[in-house]
């Protein structure tokens, strides 16, 4: 089931230029970010269409907006705190509110850039973004579907937060195309439904297999589009499972869980149990450290479901 | 008098007399609503007239039209402004202006391109233009038209540091089809300009950042008029236009007085003002009248 580990930045700056070779209007705007996001082919192949702004993702936005109005679709990536918390009226005001097409890329997203310590961890983007109307969060799950989310995302119209790590991960899928508020049953069970997202979804399928020597049958669902979520596939599994475990890389409160906790408590109330990074500032240390001391590790997941079941 | 097919031509007395309308129509929607940001919409309702009147090319009838010159009110809060002036220019009905403050109004307090004609952006948290402006005008560049951009700043708007991040990526970028008018009337709502946060000279701040530059009397319509027509001021460089005005320019009792940002007149206020209104348009008329005898 898994194979190659593959850069997901360099996988998604490949898609947007193969998109590129074709749709004209497509643009790319660089705070100083542009190499780092896998945009190197691009800057060779179409130097006109790269507009190099500095470090200043406050401006780059409203400049995207601006391009957005006549036409172009503007695509700008860096490192995930930077685009979402750093801009974020930017965001609201210039891309939301204006109901731009602009594509926003968050890198190095969750807490990839480890070491780096809290001001580079990304752990707020979910609540954050998904607060501002008309803005579609994405969070694919391994290399394929970014590629695929990728072209999906710069043919849909408006405005689109997607977030990317940076370590390597497995190819999980078979190539197909991406269906922006999808979610997808990944493995069927009745003991517990799991909700999981970007690259926590390959952890996630390797827990299950653990879960079931104790007797534990997991359903899981992927969900690669965060925002606006996919009700029916969670309500369809928690009728039948009556509990729901949410694992994301992203803090318990705002995001994927409280997602979740929205739809069943509104629609089919069951105890959902959320994984994630508690609300704090995230230690720094090696990506590997920080997954396994907040309990995002295969072990972890395994013993806090097996608690919760 | 010149009719609507003619506006190419309107200059000296006309366009104020346009302007002085355009004051009616701002002071109209004072009425409807009870208040609203009259000092910076009269302010800078000499630059915006002489805009939709004399220099954008724009069309009421087609407002999307591809070619058109944009128009960002980058300091949204003087929105009565522009809807006063759009609907002078026959984007919308004047009827509208009536419901300015009320629930699901088309003309709210800060502008909505959803709702209104001839509206470009969504602007009214301050700093936000100037970057969508330069977006505009480097889409507009990239499609090798000769559109221009057209974005109107407060003075006191200039202290939001995102204004200097598009100032910078407009000069590195060259776009020379990007014009900034600073509405300089050198007050805010807590006082001078100066005193809550200087940022003064301006027109040294943006020629140190690479723009070509030029102090100008901004509520006097014939330099306005004379300015605009040399855009851009020198090729390869955007153009930032230091408008020297005064707040509230044409309302007595407000002219030069900080806290008229804001206004919420009584009913005597109001009448007083409809009346000096009507004697400035009456005096307009004289003077055209005059010219042509």
């Amino acid at each position: 089931m898994i194979g190659q580990m593959l850069d997901p930045r360099q996988e998604f700056g490949k898609a947007v230029t193969e998109v590129a070779r074709e749709d004209n209007s497509v643009v790319i705007l660089s705070a100083d970010s542009g190499k780092s996001s896998g945009f190197g082919e691009f800057m060779e192949l179409y130097p006109e269409r790269y507009y190099e702004c500095g470090i200043m993702e406050q401006g780059v936005i409203g400049i995207a907006s601006g391009l957005a109005t006549i036409g172009k679709k503007p695509v700008f990536c860096a490192i995930a705190p930077f685009v979402t918390s750093r801009p974020f009226e930017m965001f609201r005001n210039d891309l939301g509110y204006m109901r731009q097409n602009v594509k926003v890329v968050g890198r190095n997203c969750g807490f990839t850039y480890s070491e780096l310590g809290a001001t580079h961890h990304s752990l707020e983007d979910f609540a954050i973004i998904r607060m501002i109307p008309g803005v579609v969060v994405l969070a694919p799950q391994d290399p394929a579907e970014i590629r695929q989310a990728t072209k999906a995302m710069l043919q849909y119209e408006g405005p689109v937060y997607m977030r990317i790590g940076n370590p390597k991960i497995p190819e999980l899928f078979e190539e197909k195309a991406f269906e922006i508020g999808k979610g997808q049953l990944l493995s069927s069970g009745l003991d517990v439904t799991i909700v999981t997202t970007g690259s926590m979804t390959c952890t996630v399928l390797k827990a299950i297999e653990i879960l079931k020597d104790y007797g534990i049958y997991a359903e899981v669902i992927g969900m690669p589009t965060v925002w606006p979520i996919d009700e029916k596939i969670i309500l369809e599994s928690v009728e039948k499972t009556r509990k729901v475990v949410t694992v994301e890389e992203h803090y318990v409160i705002g995001g994927l869980g409280s997602i979740v906790a929205e739809v069943c408590s509104k629609n089919n109330p069951v105890p959902v149990k959320m994984l994630g990074v508690p609300h704090t500032y995230a230690s720094s240390g090696s990506y590997e450290e920080l997954l396994s001391y907040y309990k995002l590790d295969v072990k972890g997941i395994v013993e806090s479901i097996r608690d919760f079941v | 008098m010149k009719g609507a097919n003619d506006l190419e031509k309107l200059e000296g007395y006309e366009l104020e007399l346009v302007a002085q309308n355009c004051r009616e129509n701002v002071i109209r929607m004072v009425k409807a609503s009870g208040h609203g940001h009259i000092g910076g919409a009269f302010s800078a309702m000499d630059i915006v007239t002489a805009l939709y009147f004399r220099i954008m090319n724009i069309d009421p009838k087609q407002p999307k039209k591809d070619d058109r010159d944009r128009f960002v009110l980058s300091a949204g809060h003087k929105c009565m402004v522009q809807y006063a002036v759009l609907a002078e220019r026959g984007f919308v009905n004047k009827e509208i202006l009536d419901t300015y403050g009320k629930l699901h109004s088309t003309i709210p307090g800060h502008p909505d391109m959803y709702k209104l004609a001839g509206i470009e952006a969504n602007t009214g948290a301050l700093g936000h233009g100037l970057a969508i402006g330069t977006g505009m005008a480097l889409g507009l560049k990239s499609n090798r038209t000769n559109s221009k951009v057209y974005v109107v700043l407060g003075d006191g708007e200039l202290a939001e540091g995102s204004n200097w991040e598009a100032a910078a990526a407009a000069s590195h970028h060259k776009v020379d089809n990007l014009v900034a008018i600073v509405d300089y009337n050198g007050l805010q709502i807590s006082g001078k300009v100066e005193d809550v946060m200087n940022m003064t000279p301006i027109a040294d701040h943006f020629k140190a950042f690479g723009w070509s530059v030029k102090d100008i009397d901004g509520n006097n319509m014939k330099e306005i008029v004379e300015t605009l027509e040399q855009i851009p001021l020198e090729a390869g460089k955007p153009t930032l236009i230091v408008a020297h005005t005064i707040k509230c320019k044409g309302l007595s009792l407000g002219e030069n007085v900080a806290s008229y940002h804001y206004w919420s007149p009584t009913l005597e206020e109001l009448q007083k003002t409809e009346d000096e209104m009507k004697r400035n348009k009456d005096r307009l008329v004289k003077k055209i009248e005059e010219e042509k005898s």
